[in-house]
């Protein structure tokens, strides 16, 4: 019999598993839905820049043209934002455990000299990795077809901060579902229901709830200014009692370390078998 | 030493009893657990391998709680009754990562794969997606992910489901070898007869209760009381069962689609006689043998009985 080796350390087992979900993950249905769904806005871009070759503006608000850099920020906050970094959030985050259950592979991770923890952990880090290898290539594709070279030197910043915000949101939002996926039976169900109702909700509703949702922080960091007249403007009007922006990367950052701490807790108590 | 002891044991899910106070010793060495489908056998795996809490009593692994004991596992190795795989990935890669989550750095994790894979004769098909896999491969695959960690306990559940007769030979050939090298085996069936090809040691569970535990031949005389149904899959049905009606033991046969199914009051000699004419091939493939668990429920109905 040979000597046996240490049993890995938590951050050792995540890495572990980090390294046999990410092909996986990368590789899956899922991809192909994440693909199309980040595929839209390019198609949109590639639309908006054929129609702005042809000597026609792609869109005017109350007859001024908006140049590309505005149309990007919007699409960054409409598209991206509101939409597929939730909808990513919620498919990915409440997968991570449910599909080893619902496929019973979970029995080979969870009969290892890892904590169950580490497991949910290594695969949160290959949803961070692949969602962001998919959803931030497509950004620049989106920025480099609407935003005209002239305009990068002027823009790069915002879009410096556009990658960095859109990864925290990726990042905030898969953890909470995580740990909704770590934690309850019908998880994607409960997603969708707080990514499309709850925050669509208390987003409109005057007041602090908002301040319970992840939209709010994640809004309240767009570094784009939003056209102020016309159906922009109820958008806009959203955005105008934002926490600054030290809070809002602090409240995200705090929904990132409590939701993920709180998933590990539910992973490692709960019996996933009873599910089966 | 006891290498799995369960003290008062019980497990409930909502109202129903999986398993109903159960206090066992099983010693070193190869143990059977044998029980029809629902008798509570996969409850009491799921609990000796730290997937379910005990709802009362405790359960000790190689002397140690395993509910929330993770690093417990890297002494036992685990091969689960269900069928499933990452069937992207090839078996090599399957067995070589989950090595690797015991703590080896990469180059170890690949030599103990190829290692356990070699001892399961797959080594040929280990660079192909688990996706291509036949039944049989895929059962020994899921062997391979248990024991390339070479662990001191091997849990083994229902590890011969699929298996063609002369597969079923060799890994029991093989599973005997390991407990001969030091490792404890606990093996569960439906089926006496494979238990029976691997130990004499077996504890009998029905019902969420452990009713027997022992020496096999102390229930073996009640066994050849009952007729002992067996399932062959074979493309000619026909001339497999003429050859086997020349057996003494063989009582009955009957065809259905794509094979036969033989009643015998020797089950022995008849899975040797079986296990043989796959061997010659002159009857062609005999792709799998099964053999439902109505055998067992009559033994254990018996058994309650008396």
């Amino acid at each position: 019999m040979r000597a046996r080796p240490v049993p890995p350390s938590f951050a050792a087992g995540a890495a572990r598993v980090f390294g046999l979900s990410l092909g996986e993950m990368l590789w899956s249905r899922r991809t192909v839905f994440l693909l199309l769904v980040t595929g839209a806005p390019v198609f949109l871009a590639i639309v908006a820049r054929i129609v702005r070759g042809s000597g026609v503006v792609p869109l005017r608000v109350n007859g001024a043209a908006v140049d590309g850099g505005s149309i990007f920020g919007m699409m960054i906050w409409v598209f991206f934002l509101r939409f597929i970094v939730p909808v990513l959030g919620v498919f990915y985050g409440t997968s991570l455990i449910a599909d080893e259950v619902e496929e019973r592979t979970i029995t080979y991770l969870f009969t290892r000299p890892i904590r169950r923890g580490a497991v949910l952990v290594g695969k949160y880090l290959a949803y961070i990795v692949s969602t962001t290898l998919v959803v931030l290539p497509s950004v620049v594709l989106v920025y480099f077809l609407l935003v005209p070279l002239g305009q990068v030197a002027r823009t790069f910043v915002a879009f410096a901060a556009d990658l960095g915000l859109l990864a925290l949101g990726l990042a905030a939002y898969g953890a909470l579902f995580a740990l909704v996926g770590a934690a309850l039976k019908r998880p994607l169900v409960s997603g969708l229901v707080f990514v499309f109702g709850w925050e669509q909700i208390a987003l409109l509703v005057p007041g602090y709830l908002k301040r319970f949702t992840v939209a709010h922080y994640v809004q309240g960091l767009v570094p784009h200014a939003m056209p102020s007249e016309g159906v922009a403007a109820v958008l806009q009007s959203v955005l105008r009692d934002n926490p600054p922006a030290l809070v809002c990367i602090l409240a995200l950052t705090a929904v990132v370390v409590v939701t993920l701490w709180l998933g590990v807790k539910a992973v490692e108590s709960r019996e996933y078998v009873l599910d089966q | 030493m006891t290498i799995v002891a369960a003290e008062h044991l019980s497990k409930w899910y909502g109202q129903v009893s999986g398993l109903n106070d159960v206090s066992v010793s099983i010693p070193p060495g190869i143990t059977g657990l044998l029980g029809p489908n629902g008798a509570g056998k996969s409850t009491f795996m799921k609990l000796i391998t730290g997937q379910l809490r005990p709802s009362k009593g405790q359960v000790l692994v190689l002397g140690e709680p395993i509910w929330d004991n993770a690093a417990l596992y890297q002494r036992i190795g685990f091969c689960p009754e269900q069928d499933a795989f990452y069937d992207r990935m090839t078996g090599r890669e399957w067995v070589t990562a989950l090595a690797g989550l015991h703590g080896f750095d990469e180059r170890t994790a690949a030599a103990a794969a190829a290692r356990a894979i070699a001892a399961v004769e797959l080594t040929e098909a280990a660079d192909r997606k688990i996706g291509s896999y036949s039944k049989g491969m895929r059962q020994r695959i899921k062997l391979a992910q248990s024991i390339a960690h070479e662990p001191e306990l091997l849990i083994l559940d229902e590890p011969l489901s699929g298996m063609d007769p002369l597969m079923r030979r060799r890994t029991v050939k093989q599973i005997k070898e390991w407990a001969r090298n030091g490792t404890s085996v606990l093996v569960s069936s439906h089926i006496l007869h494979e238990i029976e090809s691997m130990t004499s040691n077996i504890v009998l569970i029905n019902n969420g209760r452990i009713v027997a535990e022992g020496d096999v031949h102390q229930i073996r005389d009640l066994i050849d009381e009952h007729p002992h149904t067996v399932s062959i899959r074979t493309t000619q049905a026909h001339a497999v069962a003429r050859e086997l009606l020349a057996d003494e033991g063989v009582v009955s046969v009957r065809f259905e689609p794509g094979g036969l199914i033989v009643e015998t009051v020797r089950p022995d000699a008849f899975y040797a006689r079986v296990t043989d004419l796959a061997a010659g091939g002159q009857f062609g493939p005999i792709h799998e043998i099964t053999s439902p668990d109505d055998n067992l429920q009559a033994v254990f109905r018996y058994l309650v009985k008396q």
